[in-house]
């Protein structure tokens, strides 16, 4: 009786957490359906207009591609020097594995507005100004300990054995990667892309500094959007970034079965 | 011709060989290393290593040799900055003190979930990490005035006062809380799920109840996890931007707006470098302070 009333108090508990941790998101998404003019405003009618609103907004969709390419370009630079950092860090023993890969995160505990900033002051002693390509690496630099974090787990289920293997029976050490290694961990590389290709499309304080108006990405549109009014048009473009971020986590549970941890 | 070299090769010692292959083994983890440690050095290390010089530099507003700590000394002697300072630790310190536990007591209970839904449970927890600070931050500006949903009723018939919770540090706790709970509850999981079965089970055995299994393995057990669970609220809380920029606006400014204010509205990099800096000796010495901490308790 009284395990099963402190159980119940626990999933109690728990469904409070998760009600406040949902609270702002879920009130977003209604108030993107909602057919009033003003925001917040009281329950009305169903309506998508706010979302054909975006469409009529050039702004928003020219800021969504320069995001798109931006994040595509960054999660493929920071997956592919994990992937081969990750390699070496499970298939060489070293004297030291824990400083290199305490080394490789530590752009976890560098404040992004500090990385913008400095990835700035870069680019101005060099001359650059704001250009693409300073922000791309900004934002490879800063998903790459997520990546690595994922890809470093897909070899830590890998057998060692497997690789000598394939090389015993014959297969260069190009083919066994191409054969059994890649394969094996297709999994993590392909949900270490998509992790890192979120955390730069939604990231706003990197890209502050970094952008003008041709490279201006969608968080930075947004941000400067908000500062003038907020209206359900808004509501609905963080909406949309919402539902790319549930697809997302439900395709990497579903398809891939890989969380960040479990 | 050729079949005399690769004779020569071939007899030619076993030490060449043997040199060749040491040389391989030994060198191609370096070269897998290096894109990344390249990429960090070049666009972390370097840019860094500028915002401190930038920070030693006269400008605008101040005049002094260089290099100096002018701007440092400027900025710590005016009580306005020091305020940034001080409220920039107190959030952060706050939300750390709050989320820590509440993330600790849902990290155990996720873990005794059955299977099913303790999958759901930690999904949920990572998609609000891919959502990203920038939309919830929009829910809460909304959630949180006076004629929100939240609010809006209670304050209409009279239950409480008008609250006026924008602009407020408590308002930026809340939301910082919210962003920190999923990366503090998903390290905190991992420790928890560590923790070897047979412990629990001795301690029962032993005729102990459900708190001493908690007080005896579950929280010494999970003290490095906790140790890298209040590190990651702290730096998270001290160095987010949206949230403080938002709720707290311009009245309640921590390093990271000050930053960008010395950046985009008056133009002064030496300043927003010195600032940078002071943002990221107060998380170190945060850090320092939190490893000794739990380190009184790790055995």
């Amino acid at each position: 009786m009284s395990a099963r009333l402190s159980s119940l108090a626990g999933l109690l508990y728990l469904a409070t957490i998760y009600l406040f941790v949902m609270a702002p998101i879920l009130f977003i998404v209604v108030m993107a359906f909602n057919d009033a003019t003003s925001f917040p405003a009281p329950l009305e009618a169903f309506t998508l207009r706010w979302f054909a609103a975006i469409l009529d907004q050039p702004v928003f969709l020219d800021a969504a591609w320069t995001s798109v390419l931006l994040a595509v370009l960054a999660a493929i630079v920071a997956c592919c020097a994990s992937f081969l950092s990750a390699y070496a860090l499970w298939r060489w023993t070293w004297r030291s594995p824990d400083a290199i890969a305490t080394f490789l995160t530590s752009p976890l505990l560098v404040p992004q507005i500090v990385m913008g900033l400095a990835m700035l002051q870069l680019a101005e002693l060099l001359g650059l100004g704001t250009n693409f390509a300073g922000l791309v690496a900004v934002h490879a630099i800063y998903v790459m300990p997520f990546g690595l974090r994922l890809i470093m787990t897909g070899f830590s289920h890998l057998d060692l054995s497997l690789e000598e293997a394939g090389q015993s029976l014959g297969a260069g050490r190009l083919q066994t990667w191409r054969e059994v290694t890649l394969p094996l961990l297709r999994p993590n590389l392909v949900a270490a892309f998509c992790f890192c290709f979120m955390l730069s499309f939604v990231n706003l304080p990197l890209s502050m500094f970094l952008t003008n108006p041709s490279t201006a990405t969608l968080p930075t549109v947004m941000f400067a959007y908000i500062e003038s009014r907020i209206d359900p048009m808004i509501a609905a473009l963080a909406t949309v970034i919402i539902g790319l971020a549930a697809f997302t986590t439900l395709a990497l549970e579903k398809w891939l079965k890989i969380r960040l941890v479990g | 011709m050729s079949t005399s070299t690769s004779d020569q090769a071939a007899l030619g010692t076993a030490d060449h060989a043997s040199a060749r292959a040491r040389f391989s083994v030994r060198h191609i983890p370096l070269i897998l290393l290096a894109p990344s440690i390249v990429l960090l050095f070049v666009f972390l290390v370097l840019p860094l290593a500028i915002i401190v010089l930038t920070s030693l530099q006269p400008n605008v507003l101040l005049t002094f040799d260089a290099p100096g700590i002018g701007n440092y000394g400027y900025m710590l002697s005016k009580s306005y900055y020091l305020a940034v300072i001080v409220r920039t630790v107190r959030i952060a310190f706050v939300t750390t003190l709050i989320g820590l536990p509440i993330s600790f007591l849902a990290a155990i209970l996720i873990y005794r979930l059955d299977e099913r839904f303790r999958n759901i449970a930690l999904m949920g927890l990572t998609f609000p990490v891919l959502t990203g600070p920038l939309a919830i931050v929009l829910g809460y500006m909304a959630l949180l005035t006076d004629g929100g949903p939240l609010f809006g009723p209670m304050i209409e018939l009279g239950l409480i006062p008008p609250l006026k919770l924008l602009g407020t540090e408590t308002a930026v706790i809340i939301s910082l809380i919210q962003f920190v709970l999923p990366f503090a509850v998903l390290t905190l999981y991992t420790a928890v799920s560590r923790i070897p079965q047979q412990l629990y089970e001795a301690v029962t055995s032993l005729g102990g109840a459900r708190m001493s299994c908690f007080l005896h393995v579950t929280l010494p057990l999970s003290l490095p996890g906790l140790l890298s669970a209040s590190i990651i609220c702290f730096s998270l809380a001290a160095s987010s931007y949206v949230s403080p920029y938002y709720l707290g606006g311009a009245a309640q400014q921590t390093l990271t707006t000050l930053i960008s204010q010395f950046i985009l509205a008056t133009y002064n990099s030496q300043l927003a470098a010195a600032a940078a800096v002071l943002l990221l000796v107060v998380m170190l010495v945060t850090i320092v302070a939190i490893t000794a901490f739990f380190r009184k308790f790790i055995r």
